[in-house]
């Protein structure tokens, strides 16, 4: 009978430390992405995950971001193609080389 | 067959390549411009240590990295990459209903990150929302995202505390992820 009372209570406890709101869990969404989370946390969040969908497509939209920032910062990124060096930077640089050899 | 280098045709063969590679990096197209001149006359002196091991162009990039992390070393001694009263207030305050719900509820993307990085049209979205982040949030989410710097070799070097990059990086993400969803997934609809 008591350990009963005490399991309820020990169950109730850890739901309520569990049922993180998505204000709690999107910061760590994102700080996921850049260490290893205390096991706590990582737990916390896992089952925020699994009954919100929404912060789900959170995740998954910081994950695209981070996706799209590599393939920006590659060498031969699909952007910008209009940017290119002035024929007077071009130049210059090109003087500069030359006097420095 | 090593290869040689060949410092007459860098600004012809690479000068536009590099140019671009800094640009969205540093934003400021004087100091992307610069870069490339520091880098190109690092290597015309250490030409002599060009080992033919690698490729001509991935060695200049090489260098090129170098001298962007020189470039926000150098920042860094201008003005602080710490958070600051002055960065605002934070965007999330009031994303959220007083029991802890989204407001606007991010959508579904439904797309594979990867491959959604294939899309060229979302990555150049991706660039121009990238400028419109403040300075400060625009380099350390380069120095995180694109050069792929560990979060503790960022905070070591641009001094920073570890709570206030995940901040930094959690709103720059956050700013990022609403204007791509404005600009690309909201006018497809």
């Amino acid at each position: 009978m008591k350990s009963n009372t005490l399991m309820v209570k020990f169950l109730g406890w850890m739901i309520k430390w569990l049922k993180a709101t998505c204000r709690d869990t999107t910061p760590l969404i994102s700080e996921m992405m850049d260490h290893t989370l205390p096991l706590g946390k990582r737990l916390r969040v896992k089952f925020h995950l699994a009954i919100c969908d929404v912060c789900g497509f959170y995740k998954k939209q910081l994950e695209t971001v981070r996706a799209l920032a590599r393939k920006l910062g590659g060498e031969e990124a699909p952007t910008q193609q209009e940017a290119v060096l002035s024929e007077e930077a071009k130049s210059k640089i090109k003087d500069s080389l030359k006097q420095a050899s | 067959m090593p290869e040689t280098v060949n410092s007459d045709l860098w600004v012809d063969r690479y000068g536009d390549m590099m140019y671009r590679f800094t640009l969205v990096r540093v934003k400021n197209p004087d100091s992307a411009e610069e870069i490339v001149q520091v880098t190109l006359l690092a290597a015309l002196q250490a030409k002599g240590s060009f080992q033919g091991r690698s490729t001509e162009k991935s060695w200049l990039f090489g260098i090129l990295k170098h001298k962007i992390l020189d470039h926000f070393r150098e920042l860094k001694t201008q003005r602080t990459f710490e958070l600051t009263p002055e960065d605002g207030s934070d965007p999330l305050e009031n994303a959220y209903l007083p029991e802890g719900h989204w407001i606007n509820l991010p959508k579904n993307w439904d797309t594979d990150p990867h491959k959604a990085a294939e899309n060229r049209q979302l990555v150049e979205v991706l660039a121009k929302c990238m400028d419109k982040l403040s300075d400060k949030f625009r380099n350390i989410f380069v120095l995180k995202e694109i050069e792929g710097l560990a979060s503790d070799e960022i905070c070591k070097e641009m001094d920073i505390k570890p709570t206030n990059l995940w901040v930094i990086l959690h709103r720059a993400r956050h700013q990022l992820r609403k204007c791509l969803e404005m600009n690309h997934w909201d006018t497809k609809r």
